[in-house]
Order: C-alpha cells, then sequence, then structure tokens
C-alpha cells in the first residue's frame, strides 16, 4: 500500500514537472529575440503572400497560447511540429539521430560506473595509502579534462597519428562498427564524470566502513570480502544511485560537444544546432527529452531506492 | 585592379546563416586549442602566400568506384526552391539539373533546354530537350519544366528564388515540348538565372507525390543530373550514385558513387583531409593552407570566385550619411593589411562591388570603363582626416556589428573601429551571436542603431547587374535604404537590354555610381579553394560548383 501509494506520488510529481517544463520550454522562445518567418525565408527578398502563407504554414500566426494549445495536443499524440531548417518532422529528425546518441551515453555510462566504481572502491579499501591517492589524482586529472579538449587529444593522437580509430562518423549502421566509431567519443564523454562516480564511490563507501555495523560484522569473523559486499557497498550504493541519476541528463546535454568534434549526428549536437537556427520546434522537442529522460530516471532509482537499500524504506516507513 | 585572371564571388547573407553552427563549434574548438597551447599567434601577418588560379587540374586517369567529399554544413534541404547556399547547392548541382548550364569559367549553355528564344522583350521560349530521363526512369516533359518553375510562384512554397520570378505573370506550355514565359517587363536577368537553381527542373509526379516532403532526408529528389541521391544519413552524410541512363555523354559521371560528409568543425575538416580519411573538399579552413600545402595526401588549389567582402553601411542618418565621410573610412582602412590578417594574404583589394568574372559577355569598352575608370581608395590618414573635419563629422559616433562566425570577422570589426577611431570618429564594436548577425541581413528592426556590418557577398548569375539591382531604393537587400535615382535609372535601363555588351556599358555607370557614393565599402576579393586528395582529380576549381556537375569529372588520379 505505502509502496503503491509511493510509486502513485512520484508519477504525479513526474508529470506536473514535465508540464511545467512543457511550459518553460515553450514560453522561453517568446524571450528569445528573432523571427522564425525571417528565419524560414532566410534573408531573402520574400514576396508578402509567401510571408503570410509560410507562417500558417508554421502556426506561427497565432497566439502564443494557441500555439501552445496546440503543440501540447501534437506532443501528447507524439508529434512535435516539424523542424523549420529541415522542414521535416520533428519526430523523424530526432528519431534518426537518437540511437547515436543513445549508444554514446551508454557505452560513456559504462565507462564511468567501472572506472568510477572499481577506481572508487580501490580507493575506498586503501584509504590512506598511496594507491588511494593514486586513484584519487588519477581521477581528478581525468575530471578536469573538459569534453572538448579531450576529444582533440583523442582524435590526434588515436585517430590522426595512430590511425586506430576513425576520427567522424558513426560508421557503417552495423552493431560493431558503430562501437568502433564511438570507443573514442565515449571515452571523451565518459573523462568528466568519472570523478564524480569515483569520489562518491570512495566517500560513501569510507563512510559505510567505518560504521559500527561492519565492524559488528568483521568482529564475527566474516570474511572481508563478504563484508565489503554485503555490508559496505549495499549500503554505500544510495548516494552512487543518486549521482547517477544526475549523470544521465548531464551525459545527453554534454553529449553535444563530443558529438560535434566527431562528427556524429546525435541530438546533442541538434540540439547546438537548432538553437542557433531558431529551430524551436525541434529545441523544445530535445529539451523536453532530456527533462523526461532525466525526470523518469530519477524516479526510478527513487523508486528502487528501497529495495537496494532496504534502510532507506524502514526510514521512510518511520516518517 | 584585380588580375583578370582572378575571379571572386560574393557570399550573401545566406551563407552566413549556414555557417552559424560551425562558428560555435570553432569558437569552442578555439577555446580548447587555446586551452591546450596549440593557438598559432593569430596576431604575427605572415608574408603573402603565392598562389596561382587554376583553371582544370589534371584529367582523371579513369573511373573510381567512389569518393568522398567534406561539406562545413549539412544542406538544409535538396528542395531547389531552397538551395541558396553552398551546402545545399554543392550537392544539388550533381543531382539536380536546370534549363541552363552554368559553366566553370561563367558562360551559360543550353541544358536541359537545347535552346531558348526571346522573341518579344517580355518573353522567353524554351524548347525542352528530348530523351532525357529522370532518375526513375520516367521522360523529361515540357509539363514537368511548367511545373517546376511554377512553384517559385507559390507563396505557400515560399521559394527562396522568388526575386528572380517577381515580374513573371506566366509559365504555359505552348507546344509539344515549349515552354514560354511571360514577364511584366523586359528582364534580361530571367534567362541568366536559369543556370542556377532558380532554373531547376524536377520531376512534375515526384513534385506532387512527396509534398511538404519534397527535397528533405526522407522525401528526396528525382531529377535528371548525372548522379543520383541514394541516401541521406541525416547529419552524417549523403550519397549520391552514378545515373547510367544520364543523358549528356561529355559528363557521364567518372565515379560510381560520391559520398558528402557533414563536418561542422573546421579543425576536424583540416584533420580528415590531410590524414587522408577524406579524399577532398571546397572552401578549405584558410588557416590551414599552408599544412595542407605542403601536405603530401593531395593539392590544395584556388579557382575562381565571384564573392566581395565588404562593409554594408547600414545607416544612412547618421555619420556615415556624408559620402566624404564613407570615403575617409576606406581610406583609412589598411585594406592590404586586411587581406593579410582576415584572409591570409589569399586575396586582393578591391574598389569594385562586383568581380571580372561575373561580366561575361560585357564589352572591352565596357568592362575597362567598370574597372579602369574607378576612384580608388589607397590608405591615407591624413587626407581621411581632412575629408571627416570637412564633414563636421569629428567626435561622431558609430556602432559596427559582428559576431563571432570565422577569424575574418573579428580582424575586420577591429580593424573597422581602429580605422574609424584614426579619422577622429568614436566607433563601437557590438559583438552579437550569429544568429542575431544573421538577421541583420534579414529583419530591419536588427538594424536599428547600427552603422555598418560586414558580408562576403556571392553572385549566381554570370552578371554584376544580380548585385547592382539590389542597390536599387526600396529594395529587400539595400540595407542602409540608400537612394540614388540617377543609380536607379541606369540599373533599370540595363536590366532591359538584351544584348550582353551594350549592358556592360550601361552597368558599368552603375558601378562606377556606387564607387563614387559608396553604400558598401568594398574591401577585397578571394580566391574560391580546393583541396584534391591523392586518390582524385579532374575538376574545374571555380565557384561554379554550387549550378554545374562539378562531381561527375572527378575521376582515378
Amino acid at each position: 500500500m505505502t509502496a503503491a501509494r509511493r510509486v502513485a506520488g512520484k508519477l504525479g510529481g513526474l508529470l506536473l514537472t514535465l508540464f511545467l517544463a512543457s511550459l518553460l520550454v515553450f514560453f522561453s522562445r517568446f524571450l528569445v529575440p528573432g523571427d522564425p518567418v525571417s528565419f524560414l525565408l532566410r534573408g531573402r527578398k520574400p514576396s508578402p503572400e509567401a510571408v503570410a502563407q509560410v507562417s500558417a504554414q508554421y502556426g506561427l500566426d497565432l497566439p502564443p497560447w494557441q500555439q501552445y494549445l496546440q503543440w501540447l495536443g501534437g506532443v501528447l499524440q507524439g508529434d512535435f511540429g516539424r523542424s523549420l531548417q529541415y522542414r521535416q518532422d520533428v519526430t523523424a529528425v530526432i528519431g534518426e539521430r537518437l540511437p547515436v546518441t543513445l549508444g554514446l551515453v551508454v557505452m560513456a555510462g559504462l565507462m564511468i560506473a567501472v572506472v568510477g566504481l572499481v577506481g572508487g572502491i580501490v580507493a575506498a579499501l586503501n584509504r590512506g595509502r598511496i594507491l588511494d591517492r593514486t586513484v584519487l589524482i588519477g581521477l581528478t586529472m581525468l575530471g578536469a579534462i573538459p569534453s572538448f579538449v579531450g576529444s582533440i587529444v583523442l582524435i590526434a593522437v588515436f585517430a590522426v597519428q595512430l590511425g586506430w580509430f576513425p576520427s567522424f562518423g558513426s560508421g557503417d549502421g552495423g552493431f560493431l562498427d558503430t562501437v568502433y566509431h564511438l570507443v573514442l567519443p565515449s571515452i571523451a564523454l565518459a573523462v568528466v564524470f568519472v570523478v564524480l562516480v569515483g569520489k562518491v564511490t570512495r566517500s560513501s563507501m569510507v563512510d559505510q566502513l567505518g560504521r559500527e555495523h561492519v565492524e559488528v560484522a568483521t568482529s564475527r569473523g566474516l570474511g572481508r570480502a563478504t563484508v565489503v559486499r554485503r555490508h559496505v557497498f549495499r549500503n554505500a550504493i544510495g548516494p552512487i544511485l543518486t549521482v547517477s541519476g544526475v549523470l544521465v541528463a548531464g551525459l545527453i546535454v554534454a553529449s553535444s560537444i563530443v558529438e560535434a568534434a566527431f562528427g556524429l549526428a546525435g541530438i546533442g549536437s541538434l540540439l547546438v544546432q537548432s538553437v542557433d537556427r531558431l529551430d524551436f520546434p525541434v529545441v523544445q522537442a530535445i529539451v523536453l527529452l532530456v527533462v523526461f529522460a532525466f525526470v523518469v530516471v530519477n524516479a526510478i532509482i527513487d523508486i528502487l531506492e528501497p529495495w537496494v537499500d532496504p534502510r532507506s524504506a524502514a526510514g521512510a516507513g518511520a516518517r | 585592379m584585380s588580375d583578370p585572371q582572378h575571379r571572386t564571388s560574393t557570399h550573401r547573407g545566406v551563407r552566413r546563416v549556414s555557417r552559424r553552427g560551425t562558428a560555435v563549434v570553432a569558437g569552442i574548438l578555439g577555446a580548447a586549442l587555446a586551452l591546450t597551447g596549440c593557438t598559432p599567434p593569430a596576431t604575427e601577418a605572415p608574408a603573402d602566400p603565392e598562389y596561382e588560379l587554376t583553371a582544370q587540374t589534371d584529367a582523371p586517369s579513369g573511373d573510381i568506384d567512389s569518393f568522398s567529399w567534406v561539406s562545413y554544413a549539412e544542406p538544409y534541404s535538396l528542395d531547389y526552391a531552397y538551395a541558396f547556399d553552398y551546402s545545399d547547392n554543392q550537392v544539388l548541382s550533381n543531382v539536380c539539373e536546370s534549363l541552363l548550364r552554368l559553366n566553370p569559367d561563367y558562360t551559360l549553355t543550353p541544358a536541359l533546354a537545347e535552346s531558348f528564344a526571346h522573341p518579344t522583350p517580355t518573353t522567353w521560349v524554351y524548347t525542352i530537350r528530348d530523351g532525357v530521363t529522370f532518375h526513375d526512369g520516367t521522360p523529361l516533359t515540357a509539363a514537368d519544366v511548367v511545373a517546376s518553375m511554377s512553384r517559385h510562384l507559390d507563396p505557400a512554397v515560399g521559394s527562396s528564388w522568388y526575386s528572380v520570378y517577381q515580374n513573371v505573370t506566366s509559365i504555359e506550355q505552348t507546344g509539344d515540348r515549349e515552354v514560354t514565359v511571360t514577364e511584366a517587363s523586359a528582364d534580361s536577368q530571367f534567362n541568366l538565372a536559369m543556370g542556377g537553381s532558380a532554373g531547376v527542373i524536377e520531376s512534375a509526379a515526384t513534385l506532387a507525390e512527396a509534398g511538404a516532403d519534397y527535397g528533405n532526408s526522407t522525401g528526396g529528389v528525382n531529377c535528371t543530373g548525372p548522379f543520383s541521391l541514394t541516401e541521406w544519413k541525416s547529419g552524417e552524410r549523403i550519397t549520391l550514385t552514378r545515373y547510367d541512363d544520364y543523358w549528356d555523354e561529355s559528363l557521364r559521371a567518372k565515379s560510381g558513387e560520391v559520398d558528402f560528409i557533414f563536418m561542422n568543425d573546421a579543425n576536424a575538416r583540416v584533420n580528415a583531409l590531410a590524414s587522408g580519411e577524406v579524399d577532398g573538399g571546397w572552401m578549405v579552413p584558410l588557416e590551414a593552407a599552408p599544412q595542407l600545402e605542403n601536405s603530401s595526401v593531395g593539392d590544395l588549389r584556388f579557382g575562381m570566385s565571384t564573392a566581395v567582402s565588404s562593409l554594408i553601411v547600414s545607416n544612412l542618418d547618421g555619420p556615415l550619411g556624408d559620402v566624404n565621410v564613407r570615403r575617409a573610412l576606406l581610406m583609412a582602412l589598411d585594406r592590404e593589411g586586411i587581406v593579410s590578417a582576415a584572409a591570409k594574404g589569399y586575396g586582393e583589394v578591391t574598389d569594385a562591388l562586383t568581380t571580372e568574372s561575373v561580366w561575361v559577355g560585357a564589352s572591352e569598352a565596357g568592362l575597362a570603363s567598370a574597372f579602369d575608370d574607378l576612384s580608388e581608395y589607397p590608405y591615407d590618414l591624413d587626407a581621411a582626416k581632412q575629408l571627416v573635419e570637412e564633414a563636421g563629422a569629428v567626435g561622431e559616433e558609430i556602432t559596427l556589428v559582428t559576431a563571432p562566425i570565422s577569424s575574418d570577422f573579428t580582424v575586420i570589426a577591429q580593424a573597422t573601429a581602429a580605422a574609424a577611431e584614426s579619422i577622429g570618429l568614436k566607433a563601437t564594436i557590438q559583438t552579437v551571436t550569429p544568429n542575431a548577425y544573421t538577421a541583420l541581413f534579414s529583419d530591419p528592426s536588427a538594424r536599428e542603431g547600427v552603422d555598418l556590418f560586414y558580408t562576403s557577398w556571392y553572385l549566381s548569375s554570370p552578371d554584376p547587374l544580380e548585385m547592382y539591382s539590389v542597390l536599387r531604393t526600396g529594395e529587400f537587400s539595400n540595407y542602409g535604404e540608400w537612394s540614388d535615382p540617377e543609380f536607379d535609372q541606369v540599373v533599370n535601363e540595363a536590366i532591359a537590354i538584351d544584348d550582353p555588351a551594350a549592358r556592360s556599358e550601361k552597368t558599368a555607370e552603375a558601378q562606377r555610381i556606387a564607387n563614387e557614393e559608396l553604400p558598401w565599402l568594398p574591401l577585397y576579393t578571394g580566391p574560391m579553394s580546393l583541396f584534391l586528395g591523392e586518390r582524385i582529380t579532374g575538376v574545374a576549381p571555380s565557384i561554379a560548383f554550387l549550378y554545374y556537375p562539378w562531381a561527375a569529372t572527378i575521376g582515378a588520379r
């Protein structure tokens, strides 16, 4: 019952967040200087009838609130309107690019998880020793490399100099070829976030290692591996999950830089281009998509947490 | 004046638009380079490079399976009605054909129209070529021509080429293979534009079938060119395939396929070319010219262009309303220095708003009076200061707008502000986003309070009147609302003259007025650049690549 209520509450909050986001996303475009129609006509000499007709085609002749209702009605049916720059349905434009960004985010996420978790755990278990400091310094150095610098260095070394990896594009569409093309971009995207996961993992683990129940478990003669697995890591995972939720949205947004540098047609580079070209329908769709991904991932984490970490459920019940 | 071989082309508001994406990313990468310490100091002015114009690269040794080509941007659309920019037209020119063909030397020859006639001053009659098929195998008919051309008149389409058609009153099939265009007044320019996108012919059935998706990455196109569009992987690449039933044997494609790869980032383009990952590209970033010129993976070539880089005077109510202040500002600009810094030396100072390359069919007298009789504005600070003093403009303020689009924008903005200050004006540089910069070209409210902005303006037809007709009173792109009744009359008279030689003499008058009055301040012209990798050869480096099926001539080295 409590669990069901929690889930229902989460869903309600999720829908409210999305609704508010849709308002913000839609109306913010009226604050941006620039006229979508003059973009559509791209500075050429239009006939007055053309201006009127083109405005009508894109619904730009309606008052803003009507435009919003029309847009929201479309969005609820999966229709995000038509892209001004590509003269194509927004769903088609984004649909073609989404797989690239998802692939990039998944690969980078895996790298972050593996390097960050392993680094954080190794550091925590060797707290204060040379290995701890080496890992911390290593992670901090990686985290200090902005994606665009990482991209340039990776391309210069592994694509241009050594020729091991391609420097642009997402390949011919085959799974292995796509993975091969996404290796360097994923690394460039992952480096910034590795330090975050690593440090949270380490401090969360260190925190747990000092807890009484761990000492109790150890004094009962349980093996170190078992203690770490069952008592330390399981309890430490909450904060790590929370941080990972934030990461997902961050990765999608940060992918724009990496995608641009590696000539990948993902939604990150599309977002930058679309902002630049006043392509409001596309910008609105992508921003809404990112908000959606962020909210959903965090809701899932919230809902999952009690199962992963029984204490938070107990705590919630006691409240 | 410029070397007669030296052709220049103009880029219009439009190119700025599509380069916006490029600019943002370039900015980011510029910052990255600065952080990693590999930026060459921008202030160093190296000796100007030696370069010569190439008319045609070596002939290919034979066919090639495929080659790849890099583009700084993805086409917005392959719909010829919207193809108004480098990125669209460099692809489209190989796939779709026009009634006439604009050749690399900017001459016009028959293409889908095997001939044309001009029986009355206001009618153009096109005889449609027999034996031509669209890529889906259906034959070209007069009805296709009528349908294709009529789209420019349809306000729902919002054609980019509307201005070409603005005098057109009817487009009709007047015979089995004959189409007649009637205009409200005599207009020599209409036929000249039929070599460009305004004259492209598409299958009427395809237009009806694809509807609103025509020309986008899902709708595609079905034309008559030497290549057909086989795949458009949105955001990444376009693949063209040789069309085996192409009608013109002399332009049969030598390559089985061509891959256009979109790379917004200038460094990425240079890397791809230098590492041989991509076989070639137009408009190479000039910063990388030394690197590419000395590379062993291909050749950097320069060819004719029609662009002129200039400063648009967009406010004649301010101090620049006085022609002497405009002249003074031009004389205070060290234009040789600007060529070195902004164009890395690949260019020449000019006092005209057109290049000689667009004066096709001009008489010798016309060409001479157009270029030799121009007032020159040599760098002369003392004379410039005196002009400003005489005009009583000392201490007055001007605002110039720039945007982080490419390095030439920054160089020119700073040089112009410094020049204005040096002659007693107060200058403010306003830096706006590339997008806001583009709005200057389309939105009068964006130009409020703006005195000057930079452009590089190219011409799409082999006639300088394309430039000067823009500067007539009330024209959309006459951004400063400059008005000179004598100039208007000269241009209008010239437009009505059919004979290119006679017309050129009239147009020369317009060029001389613009040179005296300086509604825009001409700065310099530069060549079109081309990089060819070591696998391929056989192309004419010319800005005609926007309308001529250049990729068809490229084969194996």
